[in-house]
């Protein structure tokens, strides 16, 4: 669904480069987290997948198709085929819940009769039901991003890419949130998701592609944030190799933040 | 639902932007009269220059019923007069300056006044009867005025021989100045106008950038979100535009037609109505700078 064959990007010719020589697939119906320190290159990423920024060199290819070879009018397309949230959620402060979620469908045209159809389906999706009337202020910060999800994927994207969407959440929220993303990548669409939330990625027990100044440092199928496995500081796609057996961790639903760096560090000095 | 939703947002955006609008409206409105001053001054100009003016320079009056001068003691020119006075303009001696001429009958004579007075009162109060007729004369080169002026001031049946250039040319040179003028000062206020649109579309589009933020990522068409800004910018210049083709209208209807003509009533004037046709240039001309503006303001800051 998306590729990226030797991407690199430099925004800055004196700085090193964002992205360096990246070489990654992500299936389609796929999740995956993206992982690593901030200015690892995450945002970069799901900017290249959304076009809003060219490659310096490399191809990225979204659902077959090279965005290099996309013109500018027809961007609005890939767009509309990939759902995006952020931290900050972006809603309009002004509009209701429903209007915020109709606006993504206003805009491509979408006649009133379906947005009527369509919000509220979405909207009992992300578990929004009965507070389609209510303005963000009105709503927690959980609730506020459970909105902005229901926004991206209103018109079924095939893949939504989320950068650090619980970024501003508390844990339990953030569990939450996670459900909702969760149903939204069983009912088919791929998810790719930026964070640095150890917890939730411990939980949720996807595959995990790590960077590190804008290199892949570890790419693992049902992984934990941080790895269990050596680092070899190689970029090839590792987690076949990896994903065959589980990692020696805790187990997944018991581990708190403390708990799991603890057991990390002890793993890190056994091995070491 | 696509328009309905343009619609809405232009509504919204002239709303937050209601200042700024206002400036853009009233600085075309500035620049685009003093656009139709210029105009307004050639149609006058052209309005004043009749029928005769760009196609001859010398005019022969011939004696009428009124007539006071010496040459026109036994009363209006006979038609032997007139036979001689054309066979004196075909003469060798005369032939030689004359590109050609027109013998305008008295009843010519009153079609082309109606037509250039049709916007005076003084229209209603003239009849055939004492409008001369005349000879019209296209000269080689019309410094040789004098020679036409002595030959036939003296003839039988010629009231008056009279270079009409003269009369107007140095009006007319003062007219045109002030259209230069006013053409100039539109130019300066229409760089004004460009700027303040631009200006207007920019802080229009940093004031929605969270809505054209969202509209790009949900995949909305370059048309869908940059049109909104588009037609604030164009809407709001033909407002002044339409308030300036007012403006010309109320000159034309107010000034020259009740004041001036009264005061110089021999004096043709354009009417109120001439002026509308100005209006779709300048709505036109409206159109355009906001369509520059916004073309120079939305690639930089809505790219999409
Ligand atoms: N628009 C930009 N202009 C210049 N440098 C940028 C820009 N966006 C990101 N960078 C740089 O690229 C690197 C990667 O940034 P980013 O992709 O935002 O990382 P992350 O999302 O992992 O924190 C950082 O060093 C950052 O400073
Ligand atoms: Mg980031």
């Amino acid at each position: 669904m998306i590729r990226f064959e030797n991407v690199t990007k430099v925004y800055d010719q004196k700085a090193r480069p964002a992205l360096d020589s990246i070489s990654l697939e992500i299936d389609r119906g796929e999740f995956a987290f993206l992982v690593g320190a901030s200015g690892s290159g995450k945002s970069t990423f799901l900017r290249l997948v959304l076009k809003e920024d060219r490659a310096s060199s490399g191809a990225v290819y979204v659902a077959g198709q090279n965005v290099a070879n996309i013109s500018s009018w027809r961007v609005p397309r890939l767009r509309r085929g990939i759902g995006v949230v952020f931290q900050d959620f972006r809603l309009l402060p002004q509009k209701t819940v429903f209007a915020n979620v109709a606006f993504a469908m206003q805009v491509i045209g979408k006649s009133r009769s379906v947005i009527r159809d369509t919000v509220p389906e979405v909207l009992k999706t992300v578990g929004l039901e009965g507070k389609e009337n209510r303005l963000p202020h009105e709503l927690s910060g959980g609730e506020q991003q459970r909105v902005a999800i229901a926004r991206a994927v209103v018109n079924r994207p095939g893949i939504l890419l989320a950068d650090e969407p619980t970024g501003n959440l508390d844990p339990t929220t953030s569990m939450g949130i996670m459900g909702v993303l969760d149903k939204i990548n069983q009912n088919g669409t791929t998810v790719v998701m930026a964070t640095h939330d150890d917890d939730i990625v411990n939980e949720m027990r996807k595959r995990v592609v790590e960077l590190k100044n804008g290199v892949v440092i570890r790419d693992e199928a049902k992984a934990l944030y941080t790895s269990m496995i050596p680092v070899v500081g190689q970029s090839r796609r590792l987690r076949d190799a990896s994903g065959r057996d589980e990692p020696p961790v805790v187990p997944p639903r018991a581990g708190t933040r403390a708990e799991a760096r603890a057991e990390i560090r002890l793993a890190g000095e056994g091995q070491a | 639902m696509r328009l309905a939703f343009v619609l809405s947002e232009i509504g919204s955006g002239l709303r937050r932007n209601l200042a700024m609008v206002i400036s853009v409206i009233l600085v075309t409105f500035v620049s685009l009269t003093f656009v139709g001053a210029a105009g307004m001054l050639q149609l006058q100009i052209n309005q004043m220059k009749g029928y005769w003016y760009d196609k001859v320079q010398v005019a022969i009056f011939l004696c009428s019923d009124g007539s006071t001068a010496p040459g026109c003691a036994t009363g209006p020119a006979t038609p032997e007069q007139e036979d001689s006075l054309r066979k004196l303009l075909q003469s060798p001696a005369v032939a030689q300056y004359v590109n050609d001429f027109e013998y305008e009958s008295k009843d010519d004579a009153y079609k082309h006044f109606k037509e250039q007075f049709s916007n005076s009162p003084i229209v209603d109060s003239v009849t055939p009867d004492q409008l001369p007729a005349s000879f019209r004369i296209n000269m080689k080169d019309p410094e040789k005025y004098e020679i036409i002026s002595e030959t036939f001031s003296s003839q039988a049946g010629v009231e008056t021989v009279i270079d009409q250039r003269q009369l107007l040319e140095r009006l007319f040179s003062a007219m045109n100045a002030a259209s230069l003028v006013a053409v100039s000062i539109a130019g300066v206020m229409i760089i004004c106008a460009i700027l303040l649109i631009a200006t207007t579309i920019r802080l229009s589009a940093f004031s929605r950038r969270r809505e054209t933020g969202i509209m790009r990522l949900v995949g909305a068409s370059k048309m869908v979100i940059q049109l909104p800004f588009i037609l604030e910018g164009v809407i709001a210049a033909v407002i002044g535009a339409a308030l300036a083709s007012g403006t010309l209208w109320a000159v034309a209807h107010f000034f020259l037609g009740e004041v001036m003509s009264k005061q110089y009533p021999d004096t043709a004037f354009i009417s109120p109505g001439q002026t509308l046709i100005l209006a779709p240039a300048l709505i036109g001309l409206g159109v355009v700078l906001a369509g520059i503006s916004s073309l120079l303001t939305l690639r930089r800051y809505l790219r999409v």
